[in-house]
């Protein structure tokens, strides 16, 4: 259509009246098949091979020398690293170097690009390769089909694949059975058990009285620390009205009780005590139980009280739980009910 | 120069001081830039009182006058308690009464107010003589009995202020000393859990906050864990020895300045916190360069 | 312009070129590919960048992450730490504690530049997640996904999946306080599942929690399986991009058929070059100057011990917070039992996930919409879509925020328990309110688009080639057809062009084709307006 004295992207043709048109480079360089007519929403006469400062060598020196500035930069952050690195290391030094050198580096090409290698905006063409044309899409489904009929033919050796996928599929199964224990019963146990001690964290015994009234204390069943269900905490309530519910007369010592430290929600320790509310709270999601109500919860996401430990002393004057857990301890579980 | 480095060495806080920094000025200035931008704000840690508890009448006499005008209206005469709720001082202890002046958690504002720490009301004197005076109330009271108002003070053990054992730093140390080692093993099964492992506090139930620990004193810890100022749970003798206590108030002590190699520790409240970081810092500045890279029409 | 030794010069360097180039083809037949390679044209949106942020701090943890792999040692085995002074970290001296643990305590304390490995990795997962959200959204709510594109939307997703687990499996590697919790909660979500789920946690963990097998597998998971499943999809991901080229926003001169933009050779490689160094150059800031995850300070992983703040980093937030605030409902009948976390954590995220995947289909049906698009929308345009979108944003950052009651609350000085419910609420309400507002706002501003007045400001004034002046905006007034296709918008950064929009690629001669040709031609007309509309 339109003409420009421009020099173009082709660069040999920049003269007055020349026909891009008959021109397969210039076609292809903006993404138009040589075959087909220029398209009506792609500008001709565009020009991609000019840099910014292409005109104004002065300016064109200075970009040089920022560039450079940049550059010189990188190399003395890398100087930098290197003895940082020799001498021993230091976290700080090294992440601003790093920083120094890497941003230098990139800050110093995007100049360069920018102001000193060409390339402004071009329009071109999408081209119509998200389609084919239809030859070759009939050329496909042609292929295709060449085995749809004789397949079709035989649909027992069909049906047959498909169990053999089946069978072979499920004995490849298997093996994922050997990934684990089967659960069996260790989601119902701990290490508790009648006359076991509850000893602390560095596996001493505990008499009753070692518990300060308002005290909590994680205890672990003797020579168990390490058992990851068993951690539960010993409370001294006091004098505050401890609730005895049904079925667990006899399992708290006056104010001492002894509850699972494993959330029944999503089984991280509940640990924080408020003493004064008398209640324990899930740091991880803020399940909240009321130890004087036998640690139902009150708050949370957490449906199940903890389960309590039955507690005695024995003949020494030591604690001991006087059962094991009379419930699975922790989250819930499809068998678990 | 060298005044700069140490100034950053501090605000970093890691083992730059143990290590030789190698910073150009280009360093040095990024550094201060980020540094001062985001500088985590950290107490100065005040050391308690360590003194025995005084038994000088004149002092428990002073500690009388100062107890009348600022503790009686609630806690009572001779602290038999208040009808308001306040709990009767009579078996609370030198060491609740320092813990509770010390770190101006008392007097309190309003009754129904948890008692957060603030700047101490009474000065060292006054602190001395106060808590002469509260540590001797058992005697006052058998001596004239009163009948008792309030609800029981919180640990009705009277424990005395404890002394805590120094840290051992080296083959010269003696015997009584503990390890940060040991301390941060019960920090993190007995304290942790509230006070977060690097002491920055947290939330409990009903609206009760667990204070950070990072201007706690060693003396404070002790007394905390001793005392169990409501509603924190008490840790006697028989759960935590003294050399654990020790252990504990020193590890708290680390955590006023602990090591953060890593650079700015971003107040250690964790991945969400950091997670704001990582986004407004570092995705913020990435959007900027492309936004300077790319076109913005 | 030239001298003669430069022209000669230029000569020599083609001829050396061409020597090479020539030699491929010869063997090859490459020309026509790399011909294309080289004029490939990439719209340069800055916000079109972002996926690139993603895609570099990959490389960014690649690199890292081969650094750290070196000196990570993949085992649950209990052994006593011993440092000495000035190498390792003396607090923890003589504890027991896993191998794991003590070769990332070695990787921060005395491998020399570990920790600024360590923590570059860490950063460099934080901004991957966020530069992926932000890069979901400008896809979601510019339409991008529409057809042709739909299946690079389903492997975008998957890629945000692979990269959440991933990241999740990375967070637990160090077997500190902090991961061991988050391990714990994860067990119990899988163990919550119903039928299987007990012998799926037995099977992932090869035993009860917390196992010693889940280390060393969760460190093939993290060096191999994901990192696979990340350079597969994102090779493939890539290669759509390729192969159907990148969207553009409507502009002067935009239409379906035609792309604009920097040429791969030299602007946008060189430029997308930097870009990956500045990446780099930014997250050593961010791993040499602040700290992440300063395991040593959390201690390594007991069972029975817990941190309080205990919480996921911040792409796993809305999960986190989703199990927080999900109520107390537990199902138990014939002698069994859903338990709790399986709805926030794995129904609710199922849900979530599975409307994600079908958004594409959704959106077709809502818009009946069945054309292939190459031309963005803007968010106004689709003021349904776009309210959906900030109603999602609402929730996640609902969620987000509820991972970290205990420390708002104490921040707030407002108990949890009031926080918790008031996030409950805001689960529903605040979805509905934020996506309420944004379809508002989205009328209103279309509303100012069709205002005759603001034409002017907006469009574009021609000069036509006899001298006459009238605005884009005055041909395209009228809206196309019913559902908003196929009019005059304005440049949505308000920077002064007009957009002529022709986002329905069928072809209608509404005079968009012969705006653009005046727009674009400069001996028929001159545009003019605010900035240079070249834009370089």
């Amino acid at each position: 259509m339109t003409t420009t004295d421009r020099p173009t992207a082709s660069g040999d043709h920049s003269y007055a009246g020349y026909d891009e048109d008959d021109d397969p480079k210039v076609k292809l360089h903006y993404g138009i098949d040589p075959h087909d007519p220029w398209p009506d929403d792609v500008p001709r006469g565009q020009d991609d091979s000019r840099w910014r400062f292409q005109d104004n060598p002065r300016l064109a020196r200075r970009a040089e020398l920022k560039i450079a500035f940049c550059w010189t930069l990188t190399m003395l952050s890398g100087i930098a690293l290197a003895i940082v690195y020799c001498v021993g290391g230091q976290p700080q030094v090294e992440g601003t170097m790093l920083f120094v050198g890497f941003v230098g580096l990139g800050v110093g090409l995007i100049l360069w690009a920018r102001d000193l290698l060409p390339g402004t905006e071009v329009t071109a063409s999408r081209g119509t390769h998200n389609i084919s044309d239809a030859a070759k899409r009939e050329a496909a489904v042609e292929a295709f089909n060449r085995t749809v009929d004789p397949i079709a033919r035989r649909p027992f050796l069909l049906r047959m694949l498909g169990l053999v996928g089946g069978v072979f599929g499920v004995a490849a199964l298997f093996p994922i059975a050997s990934l684990g224990d089967r659960p069996h019963r260790t989601l119902y146990k701990t290490a508790w058990g009648p006359g076991v001690r509850l000893v602390d964290q560095d596996n001493n015994p505990l008499k009753p009285a070692d518990i300060a009234v308002n005290g909590i204390l994680t205890v672990f069943p003797e020579n168990n620390i390490e058992s990851p269900q068993s951690s539960t905490v010993l409370i001294n309530l006091g004098d505050a009205p401890f609730d005895v519910r049904p079925g667990t007369v006899g399992w708290n010592i006056g104010g001492l009780v002894a509850f699972s430290k494993i959330c029944t929600h999503a089984g991280c320790p509940v640990g924080l005590y408020n003493a004064q509310t008398h209640q324990l709270v899930c740091p991880c999601h803020q399940s909240t139980f009321d130890v004087l109500k036998g640690c139902n919860p009150v708050f949370g996401p957490a449906s199940r009280s903890l389960p309590q430990l039955p507690l005695a002393v024995n003949n020494a004057g030591y604690l001991i739980s006087s059962e094991g857990y009379q419930q699975p301890v922790g989250p819930g579980f499809w068998n678990r009910a | 120069m060298t005044r700069t480095l140490k100034l950053l060495r501090r605000v970093l806080r890691g083992p730059a001081s143990r290590r030789r920094i190698l910073a150009g000025p280009a360093a040095v200035m990024a550094l201060g830039v980020a540094a001062f931008a985001f500088m985590a704000v950290t107490g100065t840690a005040a050391q308690g009182a360590n003194a025995p508890v005084s038994t000088n009448a004149s002092d428990i006499a002073a500690g009388e006058q100062l107890f009348a005008a600022h503790c009686q209206s609630c806690h009572g005469v001779n602290g038999v308690g208040g009808t308001n709720g306040s709990p009767e001082l009579i078996d609370a202890g030198a060491a609740a009464a320092d813990f509770y002046i010390t770190t101006g958690r008392m007097p309190l504002n309003a009754t129904n107010n948890q008692a957060l720490r603030h700047h101490s009301y009474f000065n060292a004197t006054q602190t001395r003589d106060l808590v002469a005076y509260i540590a001797d109330l058992p005697a006052i009271n058998s001596a004239h009995p009163l009948p008792r108002v309030g609800e029981e003070a919180f640990n009705p053990t009277s424990p005395g202020i404890p002394t805590v054992a120094p840290l051992c730093t080296g083959p010269g140390t003696p015997s009584g000393c503990v390890t940060l080692s040991d301390g941060q093993r019960y920090y993190s099964l007995n304290c942790a859990q509230c006070h977060q492992a690097a002491g920055a506090g947290g939330m409990l139930s009903k609206g009760d906050i667990v204070p950070s620990l990072h201007n706690a004193s060693l003396t404070q810890v002790a007394e905390a864990m001793r005392v169990g100022p409501s509603p924190m749970p008490v840790f006697g003798t028989g759960q935590l020895s003294a050399k654990q206590v020790s252990a504990i108030a020193q590890y708290v002590q680390y955590l006023h300045n602990p090591n953060n190699r890593g650079g700015l520790g971003i107040s250690h409240f964790g991945p969400i916190a950091e997670g704001f970081v990582g986004i407004v810092i570092g995705f913020g500045v990435l959007m900027l360069a492309s936004r300077l890279i790319g076109n913005r029409g | 312009m030239s001298t003669t030794e430069e022209r000669l010069a230029a000569e020599k360097r083609m001829k050396y070129e061409r020597v090479g180039l020539d030699a491929v083809d010869d063997r090859l037949g490459s020309s026509g590919f790399i011909q294309k390679a080289l004029d490939k044209i990439f719209p340069d949106h800055w916000s079109f960048m972002v996926g690139e942020i993603a895609m570099y701090c990959f490389v960014v943890l690649l690199i890292t992450g081969v650094y750290l792999a070196l000196y990570y040692v993949p085992s649950a085995a209990d052994v006593v730490y011993h440092p000495t002074p000035g190498h390792g970290y003396m607090p923890l001296a003589g504890q027991h504690m896993s191998e794991a643990y003590q070769s990332v305590l070695n990787i921060s304390f005395n491998v020399r530049a570990g920790l600024v490995m360590r923590q570059m990795h860490h950063w460099a997962a934080v901004v991957f997640m966020a530069a992926i959200a932000f890069h979901l959204c400008r896809i979601f709510f510019t339409g991008a996904f529409r057809r042709p594109r739909e299946t690079n939307w389903v492997i975008g997703l998957l890629l945000l999946l692979s990269v959440m687990l991933e990241g999740f499996s990375g967070y637990s590697l160090p077997d500190d306080l902090l991961s061991g919790t988050g391990l714990r909660v994860v067990f119990s979500i899988v163990e919550s599942i119903p039928f299987i789920g007990t012998w799926l946690a037995f099977d992932l963990w090869g035993s009860q929690f917390p196992g010693s097998s889940l280390i060393p597998r969760l460190f093939v998971v993290h060096e191999f399986l994901f990192p696979l499943a990340i350079i597969g999809l994102l090779t493939a991901h890539l290669m759509l991009i390729w192969r159907q080229k990148h969207t553009d926003f409507p502009g002067p001169g935009k239409t379906e058929t035609n792309i604009r933009g920097s040429r791969l050779w030299p602007q946008y490689a060189i430029k997308s070059g930097a870009l990956l160094m500045i990446i780099f150059g930014v997250l050593g800031a961010l791993g040499g100057l602040f700290q992440i995850n300063a395991i040593w300070l959390y201690g390594p992983y007991n069972p029975y011990t817990v941190s309080a703040g205990a919480q996921p980093d911040w792409y796993v937030g809305w999960l986190d917070g989703s199990v927080r605030l999900w109520p107390h409902w537990e199902f138990r009948s014939f002698g069994h039992e859903i338990a709790n976390p399986f709805f926030p954590g794995v129904l609710v995220p199922g849900i979530v996930f599975t409307i994600m995947f079908a958004w594409p289909q959704i959106d077709r049906l809502i818009y009946k919409d069945h054309v292939a698009h190459n031309l963005l929308d803007r968010p106004r345009d689709k003021p349904f879509r776009t309210a959906v979108g900030v109603g999602a944003l609402a929730f996640f950052t609902d969620l987000t925020f509820a991972s970290g009651t205990d420390l708002l609350g104490n921040d707030l000085h407002m108990p949890f328990e009031r926080l918790i419910e008031i996030l409950q609420y805001g689960v529903f309400v605040a979805p509905l309110v934020a996506g309420a507002i944004a379809y508002k706002t989205c009328q209103a501003l279309q509303r100012t688009d069709a205002h005759p007045i603001m034409k002017p400001v907006g469009g574009i004034l021609i000069r036509t080639a006899d001298g006459a002046y009238h605005t884009l905006g005055d041909e395209h007034g009228a809206h196309g057809d019913h559902d908003g296709h196929g009019h005059a918008v304005d440049d949505h950064d308000g920077n002064g062009h007009a957009a002529a929009h022709d986002d329905d690629g069928n072809g209608s001669a509404d005079g968009n084709g012969h705006a653009a040709e005046e727009v674009d031609e400069p001996a028929a007309g001159a545009a003019i307006s605010g900035p240079d509309p070249s834009g370089s």
